[in-house]
């Protein structure tokens, strides 16, 4: 439908996108697309920013590091929205393009005159997007928050912490990037069904049952058995030992013990191979039983080792063991380097960078070479090369301050 | 018609990962075909939770939820005649799932160094903890060992617990339903670029990629300098007086960043004299320990008598986002995911009936429906394999 100018390969190639996102889950969502192959154009004004843009130390909206991670590779189109000549626009433009995505708080878009019916209206086909903390409507629908709060109802933050006290939740960064993600999955699936039937949708999507999604197998333990999980440190039913265990100068290791030939792996590199043998911890069964020896053995034994040397031996010796990465051996691991998995982007100034490209590889991905826009920086093109506006009709929006 | 409907997806996978994956796929109508092995069945049948009784293949809750509206056929993929029977298989379907370690496929036939000269067609997706051909040091992988590769285990729960080891994240698979998304996420963007070009491809996964791809708004700040890269395990975290903490019936979290929130916060403890001065931007650039202290005391002593959705929604009225902190009961009785109808009645002839958690996302026109429970070993074998390929049972140990 779509006809895209801009083309870089990758499955979504020649789809346009229309993305309203703040913040980090609806920009995630339009990353995922954009990095597939999607034209993604993001509608902003200086008088309603995204907040991101405001994470330069100096001061700067179109060098803001937080902004800047989330949306590399979109256009930016600087429309006032609070001008109805702004929002009719939008509308011409959605009229041109494939998806809308938003995740604005639920009846924001209606105000605006940007809700589901009002863009079906003129285009049909349209693939509409919407995110909120609970979902586009319902009983708590008018309830809001950010990525901890999604753990928090989904269930996910009362299942990790220490044993014995209070949760203290996964990191405070998870949640908006997957929800964003679940987002684009569900989208890209109501882009296959217009596909081949013409026919848009409404996606309505939720970030609390999202990360309920991620801890599913445990919630059907509830359903099932009416068992509640709680924090248990690094337990795990089925592994023993399973945690992370102390190095020489202050790392970690993680080990994962799966099977009992992989305990018995683990105890000979300890130089202990009888421990596999005795009856407190032959079996897994024996070995959860007595779980607490068990990590004070193997945490003993780590200790004073060197982490790297560690790994290094227990893979060979084919037992699950990685180093527990602090942010300098992520920005230095060969490995995601190998796989471009941050591959260079040139800022709109000029300057290259390193980013975080897609996770994934396939064999005609799309190609990443910007980073994220500056401001309106494609204002003229969606007004004159989508929109058709001619240059004299395109000053007067500008004189009007409906686009910059 | 549901979306995905004119698909067919073989399904190799016998983890948690690949089998999400095509959970995702098959709760939209694709035919996903799922190929185990006799006798044992993939790998999730012997994980719990079990339902009632004996641990037994039929009885994993685990493999019941991840493998809905799914087929099961049984070929032994350890003979050439499993491997033949595979082969012709593939001839007759869209896309190819797998989740075994890098270099199984290869074993199998089904090498993505050489499959798309030999089924040029075909969708093929690998999920790996590592991506394909990963180094001696990464060979051997569970979630617990990518969740502290990709950065998460490290910074979990964060700077405030550095006297403590690094935890675990929430459940058992966390890293795996991550994958099996974002596997699910690239599959659908093939198959629609498909339409087009006729053309299948192979999509590689990496756990390791996908989990720290999620903690990108902050990695991507390590890779510039904007944000310091350091041994520290507060790395990853915000400052500030947000958090869980107790109330009368369990705990709940707040979050508090902005001015906005910092004047919902103060009518709802009642306007402390501690509060009245500062300015309405401190919580963005005015934190000190003994403001965030004054500031935690006094919500904990307001939150004392509360109940934990109480709570909510009286900080909530004023736009303060406080929320409880859910266990499953919480989740099954919440007139929100009842609105949504998040949970869904499944009868397994075996398990029995049970509700399952479902989708996070509703589509108006065609709306994730599960319409037959996971199945038992092995009960399309005969009826799928003929109807596919037209193949015999060969491949099949009786």
């Amino acid at each position: 439908m779509a006809t895209v100018q801009r083309k870089r390969g990758g499955p979504l190639q020649g789809v346009r996108v229309v993305e309203m996102g703040k913040i980090w889950a609806g920009p995630e969502t339009g990353r995922h697309f954009a990095f597939l192959g999607a034209e993604v154009i993001k509608i902003e004004s200086l008088g309603s920013l995204d907040f991101t843009r405001n994470t330069s130390r100096k001061g700067d909206i179109n060098k803001a590091p937080g902004f800047q991670s989330v949306n590399p590779q979109k256009l930016s189109a600087q429309i006032d929205l609070k001008a109805g000549k702004g929002v009719e626009l939008v509308l011409d433009l959605l009229r041109e393009s494939d998806i809308f995505v938003e995740n604005l708080r639920p009846g924001a878009m209606e105000r605006m005159g940007l809700g589901y019916e009002a863009v079906k209206a003129v285009n049909p086909g349209i693939v509409y997007v919407s995110m909120g903390m609970y979902g586009n409507d319902g009983p708590l629908s008018y309830q809001t928050g950010y990525a901890p709060c999604f753990n928090a109802v989904g269930g996910l933050s009362a299942l990790v912490g220490y044993a014995g006290r209070p949760p203290t939740g996964i990191n405070v960064r998870y949640a908006d990037s997957t929800y964003g993600t679940a987002a684009a999955y569900a989208g890209l699936v109501a882009l296959v069904h217009r596909r081949k039937t013409g026919v848009g949708q409404f996606v309505d999507v939720s970030a609390c049952e999202t990360m309920t999604s991620m801890i599913a197998d445990t919630v059907m333990d509830y359903t099932l058995n009416g068992v509640v999980h709680g924090c248990d440190d690094n337990r795990h039913a089925e592994m023993a030992p399973h945690g992370a265990y102390p190095c020489q100068g202050g790392d970690w290791i993680s080990i994962a013990v799966s099977s009992d030939a992989a305990w018995g792996a683990l105890a000979a590199a300890m130089g202990r191979a009888e421990l596999a043998r005795e009856p407190r911890f032959r079996s897994l069964a024996d070995r959860k039983a007595n779980e607490a020896e068990l990590d004070r053995l193997v945490a003993q034994w780590t200790a004073a080792r060197d982490v790297g040397e560690l790994v290094s031996e227990l893979q060979a010796r084919g037992v699950a063991a990685g180093k527990s990465q602090n942010s300098i051996d992520l920005v230095s691991d060969p490995l995601f380097w190998e796989r471009g998995f941050y591959p260079e982007v040139t800022e709109p100034d000029g300057h290259v960078k390193s980013t975080v490209g897609p996770s994934w590889k396939m064999t005609r991905g799309a190609a990443i070479t910007d980073d994220a826009p500056r401001l309106g920086d494609h204002t003229a093109y969606v007004l004159g090369d989508i929109l058709g506006l001619s240059p004299d009709e395109q000053q007067k929006l500008a004189d009007a301050g409906i686009t910059r | 018609m549901s979306a995905l409907s004119t698909y067919r997806v073989l399904e190799l996978s016998e983890g948690v990962s690949g089998e999400y994956c095509g959970k995702l796929l098959a709760d939209f109508g694709a035919e996903v075909i799922k190929i185990e092995r006799p006798g044992t069945g993939s790998r999730t049948r012997s994980m719990g939770p079990f339902g009632a009784g004996s641990p037994d293949p039929e009885r994993s809750g685990l493999f019941a939820y991840l493998n809905t509206n799914k087929s099961s056929v049984t070929l032994d993929l350890s003979t050439d005649a499993g491997v033949q029977t595979l082969a012709r298989l593939l001839d007759h379907v869209d896309v190819v799932i797998d989740d075994h370690e890098s270099g199984w496929l290869g074993s199998v036939g089904l090498d993505p160094a050489c499959f798309e000269e030999r089924w040029p067609g075909v969708v093929l997706c690998s999920i790996t903890a590592y991506g394909q051909n990963p180094p001696e040091d990464r060979r051997h992988a569970e979630d617990l060992t990518v969740f502290h590769s990709s950065g998460w285990g490290y910074h979990t729960p964060g700077g405030a617990y550095a006297e403590l080891p690094p935890l675990k994240g929430p459940g058992r698979f966390l890293v795996s339903y991550e994958a099996g998304m974002e596997a699910a996420m690239c599959i659908v963007s093939a198959v629609y670029e498909r339409e087009d070009s006729r053309k299948g491809q192979f999509i590689d996964i990496s756990k390791c990629a996908v989990m720290a791809s999620r903690s990108d708004y902050v990695l991507a700040q390590f890779l510039t300098g904007e944000m310091d890269v350091s041994t520290s395990r507060g790395a990853f975290d915000l400052g500030g007086p947000a958090g869980i903490f107790p109330c009368r019936d369990g705990y709940i979290y707040v979050w508090m960043a902005t001015p906005f929130e910092w004047e919902a916060y103060k009518q709802l403890v009642g306007n402390p004299e501690w509060a009245k001065d500062l300015p309405p931007d401190w919580l963005m650039r005015g934190l000190t320990p003994e403001l965030i202290a004054h500031c935690r005391r006094d919500l904990c002593e307001w939150l004392r008598t509360k109940g934990k959705d109480e709570a909510a929604v009286e900080a909530q009225k004023l736009g303060l986002a406080l929320v409880p902190v859910n266990e499953p009961g919480d989740l099954l009785a919440s007139p929100q995911y009842r609105h949504r109808g998040y949970f869904a009645q499944v009868s397994h002839p075996v398990l029995g009936t049970a509700l399952y958690p479902t989708v996070p996302y509703k589509l108006s026109e065609t709306p994730a429906r599960i319409t037959s429970p996971a199945p038992l070993l092995g009960q399309h074998t005969g009826e799928r394999l003929r109807a596919v390929s037209g193949a015999d049972v060969q491949g099949r140990k009786s």
